[in-house]
């Protein structure tokens, strides 16, 4: 499996690093032999108990996602008849077929590539480049600046909906690209935490630079994104997970179906399920409804799956210290 | 990392001769940081800054989205303080935090700790299996939410009937539809919570283990009395982040429950969007603010709570 196989490279990175924490091998050697030798079994004891438990928890992670995976194969009367049961022989894509006739599928994608890629430059650029200056350089109004940083942190964007909208409303921006870029295209989140990441940088690394003729740009530029490079691996993913997965403001400022992007198409679908809950329909619909989820699930995995070992150390190296 | 090995070779010289040809460069240097930061106080200020104050006076007005708007002062205010379903859908935002935030510490700091041991098999497996309901759509997983825990028709109630139990109504019942949803929340995001709580474990120092372990100490008591407090702010900073996530929760109910059934599953979050559907927009702007002083306080709170113990 892919996933196991990029799983073993994370071992190995943070086997040699974790290795020096591990205390068992230090421990033993000032203990007599009766009683290491007991501390063993009850290590090996200790390692099944966690097996069992770490292994529930995965399949309770994963049980949902590969159902319904799984499931987006089956006849649609067969998901409701015999949920659990899968029968190879019977294997079908009718409900991928359906769902395209169903929802705007394509439109849908179409728009969430279009906003990703350009809201995820201006976010991958930008945020860095505020996160230097908070960093590494003193200037009045510097503390006020931050505090509003943080102060958008805590506030719910459920919150600037209304005058938001109603602002879009009068620059003619309601289903358009710019409405679904531009709010919110630089996140606080994002810039607090390139500044965690850059105040790491050495100040000295950069006063080098400057003595050397480099320009203030030029420093951010050439070296500091170089070695801050898995803190924007980890900011990457987590940027384009956050802008994949968006909801609330696209439902909101998007109305025409063409304008949709892939998550608020896919939220369609489950107001057409309300309306028939009994017999054929609802079956047809609940085929749909995993078609559907199982192909909007598909590039954020690969993508995740890609990177995950960018993804999980650039969070490692960004997030808070105990 | 690349950074300490560029450092040995460029040493900082002398700073002497810098004082000297200092205009364009000392003034750009100055400059620089207002540039850097431009494009998101730009960016800020217009989306951010504006819509709040707007909303600040249109809190204090009756405005239906078209025509004039009145003011009507606190009036808002006045109506949502004395108005069961604004207390219902705090009430239904702070049930959801009870069941999510003290079930994920557990369960995070529990697989962290596991994870965090390096003779560990398959410990690789594990945390990329942790991770992936955090990065599949949350529109994707409501919808399979739905399928999944359907009354007459999901696997749940069909494992249940094997089992020789009886089907549980767990999206049509006002008892199960919030514990049904708070467990859909926590599924999505503990990965993350494990990710972070791993990141906090890694910067503990071994040594403390090693003299714990030679002093007899258990596990059980080495968790306690190491890692726990060892791991507080880490525990604070994910116990800020979720609170903030289930006051605003929105997507989850408005997918899988529009709020039903009785209201049962009307968080504040889609409590305050529903102002918008009904085009009651200034009570709508008051509820905003309410809910950001909420929000704020609950915060506030947290990080004094950390600062008090430290």
């Amino acid at each position: 499996m892919t996933t196991a196989m990029h799983g073993s490279q994370v071992e190995e990175t943070d086997a040699s690093g974790a290795a020096l924490r591990d205390t068992a091998s230090g421990s033993q050697t000032y203990l007599p032999a009766a009683s290491a030798r007991r501390r063993r079994s009850r290590r090996e004891s200790s390692q099944v108990g966690s097996q069992v438990f770490l292994m529930l928890l995965t399949i309770a992670f994963l049980a949902p996602v590969a159902w319904a995976v799984v499931s987006a194969f089956k006849p649609a009367v067969e998901i409701i008849r015999d949920p659990l049961g899968f029968d190879p022989s019977q294997f079908t894509v009718d409900n991928f077929v359906a769902m395209f006739g169903d929802v705007p599928l394509a439109s849908g994608f179409l728009n969430t590539a279009v906003v990703l890629v350009l809201k995820g430059a201006i976010t991958m650029f930008f945020a860095p480049l505020a996160g230097y200056a908070f960093a590494k350089y003193d200037f009045p109004g510097k503390n006020v600046l931050f505090g509003t940083v943080l102060l958008t942190l805590m506030l719910p964007t459920i919150v600037l909906i209304i005058p938001l909208l109603l602002e879009m409303k009068e620059f003619g921006w309601v289903n358009t690209y710019q409405a679904l870029i531009l709010p919110g295209a630089i996140d606080a989140f994002a810039i607090f935490w390139m500044r965690q990441v850059i105040s790491a940088v050495p100040d000295e690394l950069l006063d080098a630079a400057r003595v050397d003729g480099c320009g203030e740009f030029g420093i951010f530029w050439r070296i500091v994104v170089p070695v801050i490079r898995p803190g924007l691996a980890g900011l990457a993913v987590l940027t384009v997970m956050n802008i994949y997965n968006d909801f609330v403001w696209p439902v909101v400022v998007t109305t025409s179906d063409t304008m949709q992007t892939l998550q608020v198409v896919l939220s369609t679908l489950a107001q057409n399920i309300s309306g028939n809950t009994i017999g054929a329909d609802y079956a047809t619909i609940t085929g749909e409804l995993l078609a559907a989820s199982s192909v909007a699930l598909v590039p954020l995995l690969i993508i995740f799956i890609v990177l995950q070992k960018h993804f999980i150390n650039g969070i490692l190296a960004g997030s808070v210290k105990g | 990392m690349t950074a300490s090995t560029v450092l040995e070779t460029r040493v900082p010289p002398t700073r002497a001769p810098r004082r000297r040809r200092l205009t364009w460069a000392a003034l750009r240097r100055r400059l620089a940081p207002y540039v850097f930061i431009l494009p998101f106080i730009a960016i800020f200020a217009l989306f951010s800054v504006y819509p709040m104050i707007f909303t600040l006076r249109l809190s204090f007005t009756d405005w239906r989205g078209t025509g004039a708007a009145t003011w009507v002062g606190l009036d808002n205010y006045a109506y949502l303080l004395t108005n069961q379903a604004f207390w219902s859908s705090l009430g239904n935002s702070a049930v959801m935090w009870l069941l999510i935030v003290p079930a994920q510490l557990v369960i995070g700091l529990l697989a962290a700790v596991l994870l965090n041991n390096a003779k560990l098999k398959m410990r690789g497996f594990y945390r990329t299996a942790f991770i992936v309901p955090f990065v599949t759509p949350l529109v994707a997983i409501a919808q399979i939410w739905i399928v999944v825990f359907d009354q007459n028709y999901g696997p749940v109630n069909d494992l249940l009937g094997a089992l020789g139990l009886p089907g549980i109504g767990w999206l049509t019942t006002s008892e199960w539809a919030k514990p049904t949803l708070a467990l859909l929340f926590l599924w999505k995001t503990t990965g993350f919570a494990i990710i972070i709580l791993l990141s906090g474990l890694q910067s503990i120092d071994a040594s403390l283990y090693e003299a714990a372990e030679l002093d007899g100490a258990s596990r059980r008591r080495q968790l306690w009395s190491i890692t726990v407090p060892l791991v507080r702010r880490t525990l604070m900073f994910l116990v800020v982040l979720q609170t903030l996530a289930v006051f605003q929760m929105f997507a989850e109910p408005y997918v899988v429950t529009k709020g039903g059934p009785y209201s049962s599953t009307t968080t504040a979050g889609l409590y305050l969007y529903n102002h918008i559907t009904r085009a009651d927009l200034g009570t709508g702007a008051a509820n905003s603010f309410l809910l950001v002083i909420l929000v704020m306080a609950l915060s506030l709170l947290f990080v004094r709570l950390l600062r008090a113990k430290d």
